[in-house]
């Protein structure tokens, strides 16, 4: 089952666009490369609506004090307790907890994104 | 078509009754100038006054300290809008009444001077809250906010206002004053006149070192320690023996801290009686029966490690349901409490433990 979501022009970087197959609330959104991906809008924590959150880099470390910003546009946080997601890498979650962000496969067609509820790469 | 909350779509509390024990509504100074005598008003008009914050953190997550998702829809910050709260959480989640929390943020008790402007503030917002939300929707129930720090002033605007049908709480900060002592006495007696409970919120406490941690991290980790001194304090100071009617809300600050604390408590009576020798009832009977603890933010568990602190706190009627609404730590009511509790055990921790705490609150389908 597959099911379109916005126009590919519509789509901008670090923008989330929400809408739904069959029920499943999904979101679509580009990479920092400009790679479409759709993900579940639903945060596997306590259910927030991940549209709602923020595209956006991490501050990451290899030192107590010491800050860099990375993954920029690869992020994606979540509208409540803002646990992070990164998009390049199936929603794999920065803390090292379980619960994936779950991937779906995107795809364009005739210049319009669509979805398909089998799980992405 | 998208739902407002894909989180409400599990519906498990839509089973219960829910009685939330902590809902911010959010005040702009200018909201409150219709309730704000002069010369009060000018302060803020004209000098563009505020309190002080005492928190130097505003980065928890990703709109701050609030949900992203609850600014309202014209941009103003999450909380003022009566509105966009019955849409986005009472009916989104079936409430059947919300207690709002406040606050002026930082609450006027916890301004360090100016206890005049402390009290003023106080005033026009009990006014603000009753006018522009309890008496606009029959599920909220309200706390009267005062300025401690002059308890006289703070005992008339409890007589003031506390006898408003929806009025069920004073509410403390907690912060940088033991509640326990003999000075805010006059406080617990006045709410005891009016059926009112006691809340306590922390407010931007200094814990646990009397200075700010260096991260925000450390600070929300430890909020509970603040809520341990308070409690401590109330038990000892003998507030308990001496208003027998008085309990106490402790909001915000979680419950998995309860079964240390009533051990540690116990014990040290035991041996130190004799110095507060007011106090004639176990400390862990007075949690247990003069005391409750709204949940959020609830630590992921598992339902057995759930009835494990359960069983250590002897109780599960202290526990009351909380969501925080319209903070960044929100609990949602579907999401939060362990899957698996037996369904009379929820019904207690959603509605009815609430209920049977403040006897201002409608019995059971009365709203
Ligand atoms: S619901 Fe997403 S981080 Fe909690």
């Amino acid at each position: 089952m597959a099911a379109v979501i916005c126009r590919e022009e519509e789509l901008e970087k670090q923008e989330m666009i929400p809408g739904s197959v069959d029920n499943i609330p999904v979101f679509v959104c580009r990479t920092s490369e400009g790679e479409i991906r759709a993900f579940i809008d639903r945060c596997p924590h306590q259910g927030a609506c991940m549209s709602k959150g923020k595209i956006d880099g991490a501050p990451m470390s290899t030192a107590p004090g010491e800050y860099s910003f990375e993954h920029e546009g690869d992020i994606v946080r979540c509208p409540w307790h803002g646990r992070e997601y990164n998009l390049r890498e199936s929603g794999k979650p920065l803390a090292p907890v379980k619960g994936k962000l779950k991937e779906f496969s995107a795809y364009v067609k005739d210049s319009y994104v669509y979805v398909e509820l089998k799980r992405g790469s | 078509m998208q739902t407002l909350n894909n989180e409400a779509k599990t519906n498990q509390t839509k089973k219960y009754s829910l009685i939330d024990t902590d809902i911010h509504e959010r005040v702009m100074y200018e909201d409150l100038f219709p309730y704000l005598e002069q010369p009060w008003r000018r302060y803020i008009e004209d000098c563009n006054w505020q309190q002080e914050k005492h928190m130097p953190f505003t980065q928890p997550a990703v709109a701050g300290v609030d949900r992203a998702d609850a600014k309202t829809p014209d941009g103003k910050p999450a909380g003022t809008s009566l509105p966009f709260m019955q849409e986005q959480l009472l009916d989104a989640n079936n409430h059947e009444v919300g207690i709002l929390t406040g606050a002026l943020d930082p609450s006027p008790s916890s301004m360090h001077g100016w206890y005049e402007m402390a009290t003023a503030l106080a005033s026009a917002y009990n006014d603000w809250q009753i006018n522009e939300w309890l008496d606009k929707d029959s599920r909220l129930y309200g706390s009267v906010h005062i300025a401690a720090q002059e308890v006289g002033n703070a005992v008339k605007e409890i007589e003031r206002v506390g006898s408003h049908p929806k009025m069920i709480q004073v509410l403390l900060p907690i912060d940088d004053i033991a509640w326990g002592d003999p000075y805010y006495h006059p406080i617990f007696e006045a709410a005891e006149r009016h059926d009112l409970m006691i809340g306590m919120h922390h407010n931007e406490p200094p814990a646990p070192l009397g200075k700010w941690p260096r991260y925000f991290i450390e600070w929300h980790s430890l909020i509970a320690t603040s809520h341990m001194a308070q409690i401590t304090s109330m038990i000892f100071n003998g507030v308990f023996e001496k208003y027998p009617k008085l309990k106490l809300m402790m909001i915000e600050g979680g419950f998995t801290y309860v079964p240390f604390l009533m051990k540690k408590l116990d014990q040290q009576f035991k041996d130190l009686r004799h110095e507060v020798p007011w106090v004639t009832t176990m400390p862990s009977d007075t949690i247990k029966n003069r005391m409750a603890f709204t949940t959020q933010p609830l630590e992921e568990m598992s339902r057995k490690e759930w009835n494990l602190l359960v069983e250590q706190m002897g109780t599960d009627e202290i526990i009351c349901f909380s969501t925080d609404y319209p903070h960044w730590d929100y609990d949602s009511p579907d999401e939060a409490v362990p899957k698996g509790l037996e369904d009379d055990v929820l019904e207690r921790i959603y509605g009815e433990n609430a209920r049977k705490f403040y006897p201002k609150l409608p019995a059971r389908g009365d709203i």
